[in-house]
């Protein structure tokens, strides 16, 4: 049984860095192919086969360190520092002074931390529990789906650039190694080790970033990894801390609820260290802009980037930990930064016509919700934020792919010029069209994460407002958005667009996850989180349940005080929405007008884009949508929001001191 | 006379086009949607766009460039549909008529139902007119009914 | 569950009857107001089975499906009302509804309804905050998003909720698009960007945006009386008044612009339900 585990283990970690190697080494596009591909089918496999132990167990799933490889924990050390090491290289060959800084606030203490300190190993090396299986299968299964999106896209992205050598085995590398770091990352139990898998996707971004290797995204992948850098300086801080105070490095032991009067010392801040190693790695003010300078890189990155790697390992940070600050003043301030977050980003992205920056702050905005959710830490709310990962992970990953198939079908990714693009790609529209409604609208997931943790916020009136506003904000940026894609006038059919394969595979597999998540909601969560929920040893009296195909609030009593049949919604909104484009086709076909343009129209434009002008020329119509730059304008706020939200963290730590 | 004749026959929605007119008619014109004349007792509402409105209220005579303003507001009205023309320009050209630029009334562009005369009408006459042109609807409605069925059967015959 | 049933089938017959009714008697009295003698009480009724009638005409083939999901949106959150579900979900359901007619006029090229639905936009980003705050004041003193406490909690909502009332009222002006408000599409006999976000729907399509918006103010005034539910009739009552009351201010205000009414909501909305909520948590 063990050995099997290992095995797996073993799998769901080395297998993709052995994939990257034989992408980076053998240089071939079919070979190539075939890896990405195998490595995704077992990727899946294991991501079963993790879920299937998990259901057998009694909770959670652990490898004791002596069932390991001996010398293993050495190795980990050694490469930890030859991790920092290179990444110091890297400041060095760019001239950039703060990196080589940054990176020696880690390698001193790291080196004096795991060489002189004799730190001993936790017993249990891997605990693999259901908010672990939880984040497997979001990598695990959207992670390879954009590495297959990846073999489509990249081939498109480099025909564009017209490059003489083709840097595709390095890019395959760095996105496969990727998926293999955060696996092992979101299923150790040892908070070094987690530390060093940390470091290991900072620097997979940062090399994902610059792979175009331009002056912007050189620039923008420096910022990245001199902002992750602080995060990990923070995070080697509060691990020597930790160690100091509770002498365990267990995950498990650190992530429990305080008993009475033990919430004081130092111990708080290490948390409020970890915190912030977090907040970094998920782009929370003041971190974002290393997110929305992550754009640069090609579109496959920022998929993973923006899903089911790298910024969920942040808010996974953050809600594996939550059971140790809930309902201490660190947990309210924890909340109060997340949904500052949440309202700040979703205000500037009214002001963003760059669909990817919209999506990028969609995301930032998200991940603050899910931190937000942590932080308030009750049971509901706890539910909201796991259930808000895998929704928004499923739900991005389909938005950002579909953006890039659309940013090359017509070679721009503002969202104004995506009037009509119903007309050039219906297919893909469609799906992004779902992607948003998904992201915005009942019953799908988001919506509900949202009204879980709006139920769920009930005790803090500010977090409250701020969720409140930036949900508000968060409707128009959307619809907006939702409305011109699908701006379109009469055409009599649609030619379906000409994508390749493993776009087409991507995006298909994607949509059905999105449904399958939401249709499945009430059973997810029995199976996956409510039990995660039970294992945090929460002491409220408003439980959360699933049933009748959908979530309901009960309190004391079973009595239900809120709840929502997703399922019954879904199925009635379906029907309605396969019937009534039937029906409507059906019917008799409507007499087609032009829009009304002052009778000034031109006979033959039914679409209404051009009208007669001043002398009897046509003119262009152009309507544009509101950005509201006057008050969301983004250079105006992010100053003033970064303050603020610096001030928050600050506030934070200096509350915990006290 | 059927719940649907007589909801057309009480909710007239009319457009204003002033097809070059010297205004007189026009001040009339809304001047009987006025609290002195109130046409909405009648339901006559001033909705200003053509997808909405049942009756075209013109005023004035057409020239050339009027002509195809004319005429596309026309057909962005739905079926059924009429058409009122105002004043002795609405009705012939009136002074104009015989202008080097005037094509004459309305009726050269597009089937005028009811002519209400004057220089300009009162706006009883106005009022007088548009219920008194109310009572084609019905025979509009069969055309278009029958229209719709000729469609549709020739559709049939294609596919 | 065969009560749930008749009740549904009662509110969605029953709603656009009074709401139609009730629009009808707000034309007469704007009359009134104006000094004109106005339509028959049933001229929304003969407005809708007259555009029912119409021929068909579309700008593209898709436009009725969005109509017809802005319906049935409208008639889920009436359903989630009569039958006590979730208010915080009725919230989203119900700007579901709205979002679908913002889509729909969205979809078309026409520069009017594009504007008139970007300020529809504004709007929800206005009330939207306002709405949530409300259910969130109804849940602090109940102790319970369903409807059903609320109907169950001893005393009327309003000697707790007074302000969270007043913010509800202000909104309740922008939801109906009433003057001051009405700069999305406009009211019989007024007109903004010709007929805004509704201006390239016609025939069936305006009868069912008609339609929706009677559901829409049966929603409205249902959440009214429930601030007084106990007895509910005394509710029903101050429902009505505050809808006299939506006509009067319709009549006596001009319309503004939208920058002024999102700073005006945010500031005056949000603001005073916001006080109300603190007030409740200062409460002993």
């Amino acid at each position: 049984m063990e050995g099997y585990v290992l095995a797996l283990l073993a799998l769901a970690t080395l297998l993709p860095a052995f994939c990257a190697a034989i992408c980076y080494v053998i240089k071939n596009r079919a070979v190539r192919n075939f890896v990405v591909v195998v490595n995704t089918l077992v990727l899946f496999f294991i991501t079963w086969e993790f879920v299937r132990l998990l259901m057998g167990s009694n909770g959670s799933i652990r490898i004791n360190e002596g069932s390991l490889p001996a010398h293993l924990g050495e190795v980990i050390k050694y490469l930890d520092v030859l991790l920092l090491g290179f990444i110091g290289y890297q400041g060095l060959k760019l001239k950039k002074p703060l990196i080589v800084a940054l990176t020696l606030a880690q390698l001193v203490p790291v080196i004096f931390f795991e060489f002189f300190m004799g730190v001993h190993e936790p017993t249990a090396a891997f605990v693999i529990d259901y908010l672990s299986v939880v984040l497997i299968l979001l990598i695990s299964l959207v992670g390879p789906i954009i590495a297959i999106f990846a073999i489509g896209y990249m081939e498109e992205h480099e025909h564009h650039l017209h490059l003489a050598k083709t840097k595709q085995p390095a890019f395959f590398m760095v996105i496969i190694g990727f998926l293999g770091a955060m696996n092992a990352l979101v299923m150790t139990n040892n908070l070094s080790w987690m530390y060093f898998f940390w470091e290991v996707t900072t620097l997979c971004s940062f090399l994902l970033i610059k792979h175009d290797e331009n002056e912007i995204s050189i620039t923008n992948a420096v910022r990245a990894l001199w902002m992750n850098l602080t995060g990990g300086v923070a995070f080697i801080a509060a691990i020597i801390i930790i160690y100091q105070v509770k002498g365990t490095l267990s995950v498990e032991d650190i992530a429990v609820a305080p008993v009475a009067g033990a919430f004081t010392g130092l111990f708080p801040i290490a948390l409020g260290l970890l915190c912030i190693a977090g907040f970094t790695k998920s782009a929370q003010f003041p971190f974002q802009s290393w997110l929305l300078g992550a754009m640069v890189a090609p579109t496959p990155v920022s998929a993973l980037l923006h899903s089911s790697t790298m910024v969920k390992a942040g808010v996974y940070l953050v809600v594996r930990i939550a059971p140790a600050f809930i309902g201490t003043i660190l947990g309210d301030m924890v909340a109060i930064a997340g949904a500052f977050t949440f309202m700040a980003a979703s205000a500037v992205a009214i002001s963003q016509s760059n669909a990817k920056r919209v999506l990028a702050y969609s995301t930032i905005a998200n991940l603050g919700l899910i931190i937000c959710c942590a932080g308030i830490g009750n049971y509901v709310a706890l539910a909201a934020a796991i259930l808000l990962i895998v929704f928004h992970g499923v739900s991005k990953g389909l938005l950002f792919l579909c953006v890039g198939t659309i940013e090359q079908g017509i070679g721009s990714r503002n969202i104004e010029d995506m009037q009509g693009v119903m007309k050039i790609m219906p297919v893909t529209t469609i799906i992004m069209v779902i992607g948003m409604i998904s992201m915005l609208l009942p019953p799908f997931g988001v919506l509900i994460t949202k009204w879980l943790a709006i139920e769920a916020a009930v005790s803090m009136p500010l977090v409250l407002l701020l969720i409140v506003l930036g949900s508000a904000c968060t409707v128009v940026f959307w619809s907006k958005w939702i409305g011109t894609v699908l701006t379109m006038s009469y055409k009599p059919k649609y030619a379906i667009e000409n994508i390749p394969t493993s776009i087409k595979a991507a995006l298909g597999i994607l949509i059905l996850a999105v449904f399958v998540v939401c249709v499945g909601i009430a059973p997810m969560y029995n199976a996956l989180i409510d039990p995660q929920l039970k294992a945090f040893h929460l002491t409220d009296k408003i439980q959360l349940i699933g049933s009748q195909g959908g979530l309901w609030l009960t309190g004391g009593s079973n009595v239900a005080i809120g709840g929502f049949a997703v399922l019954a919604v879904f199925t009635i909104i379906l029907a309605l929405f396969i019937a009534i484009p039937y029906y409507l086709h059906k019917g008799k076909s409507a007499d087609l007008r032009a829009p009304y343009l002052c009778g000034e129209n031109i006979d033959s434009d039914l679409r209404g884009a051009e009208f007669m002008g001043p002398g009897e020329k046509p003119a262009g119509t152009l309507v544009r949508n509101y950005y509201l730059t006057g008050a969301f304008g983004e250079e105006k706020l992010t100053h003033v929001l970064n303050l603020i939200a610096g001030a928050i963290i600050m506030l934070m730590l200096g509350m915990v001191i006290r | 006379m059927g719940l649907m004749n007589t909801s057309r026959m009480k909710s007239p929605w009319i457009i204003h086009v002033n097809c070059t007119a010297c205004n007189g008619c026009d001040i009339e014109v809304v001047a009987a949607l006025t609290p002195m004349f109130d046409v909405e007792r009648f339901g006559i509402v001033n909705v200003g766009n053509p997808k909405h409105a049942d009756v075209m209220v013109v005023t004035g005579c057409v020239n050339p460039k009027t002509a195809r303003v004319l005429k596309n507001i026309y057909d962005q009205m739905p079926e059924p549909k009429l058409v009122l023309a105002i004043g002795a320009c609405g009705g012939t050209g009136g002074i104009f008529a015989e202008c080097y630029n005037v094509l004459g009334g309305p009726d050269k562009v597009i089937p005028v139902d009811a002519y209400v005369p004057g220089c300009p009408p009162r706006p009883e006459a106005i009022i007088d007119g548009a219920v008194a042109a109310l009572g084609l609807f019905e025979a509009k409605a069969k055309a278009m009914k029958e229209k719709a069925k000729k469609a549709a059967e020739k559709a049939k015959a294609e596919a | 569950m065969i009560d749930n049933l008749i009740i549904s089938l009662i509110a969605i017959v029953g709603a656009p009857i009074i709401g139609g009714l009730l629009f009808g008697i707000d034309r007469r009295i704007t009359a009134r107001l104006q000094n004109r003698f106005g339509p028959p009480i049933l001229q929304p009724f003969y407005d809708f089975f007259k555009l029912l009638g119409k021929e068909s005409i579309a700008v593209n083939q898709i436009q009725m499906m969005y109509v017809l999901s802005h319906l049935f949106f409208a008639i889920a959150a009436l359903l989630m009302l009569v039958l006590r579900q979730d208010l915080l979900m009725l919230m989203f359901i119900f700007a579901f509804s709205t979002i679908s007619l913002i889509i729909g006029a969205m979809s078309v090229r026409s520069p009017y309804s594009k504007i008139g639905a970007q300020r529809e936009i504004m709007q929800m980003l206005a009330y939207e905050p306002v709405l949530l705050l409300m259910v969130f004041g109804v849940y602090k003193v109940t102790g319970s998003f369903m409807i059903q406490s609320i109907l169950d909690y001893p005393m009327p909502l309003i000697y707790s909720l007074p302000l969270v009332f007043f913010a509800f009222l202000y909104v309740l002006t922008i939801k109906l698009r009433k003057s001051p408000f009405d700069f999305s599409t406009s009211h019989h006999g007024h007109q903004e960007l010709i007929k805004g976000l509704t201006t390239e729907f016609s025939g069936t399509q305006l009868a069912l945006i008609e339609l929706t918006h009677w559901y829409d103010l049966m929603i409205l005034l249902g959440l009214i009386a429930l601030f007084f539910a106990q007895p509910l009739w005394v509710g029903i009552l101050i429902a009505l008044g505050a809808y006299f009351l939506e006509m009067v201010i319709d009549n006596i205000c001009a319309r503004v612009t939208w920058p002024w009414m999102i700073k005006a909501t945010w500031l005056i909305g949000v603001g005073t339900a916001l006080v109300n909520i603190i007030g409740l948590y200062l409460r002993p």
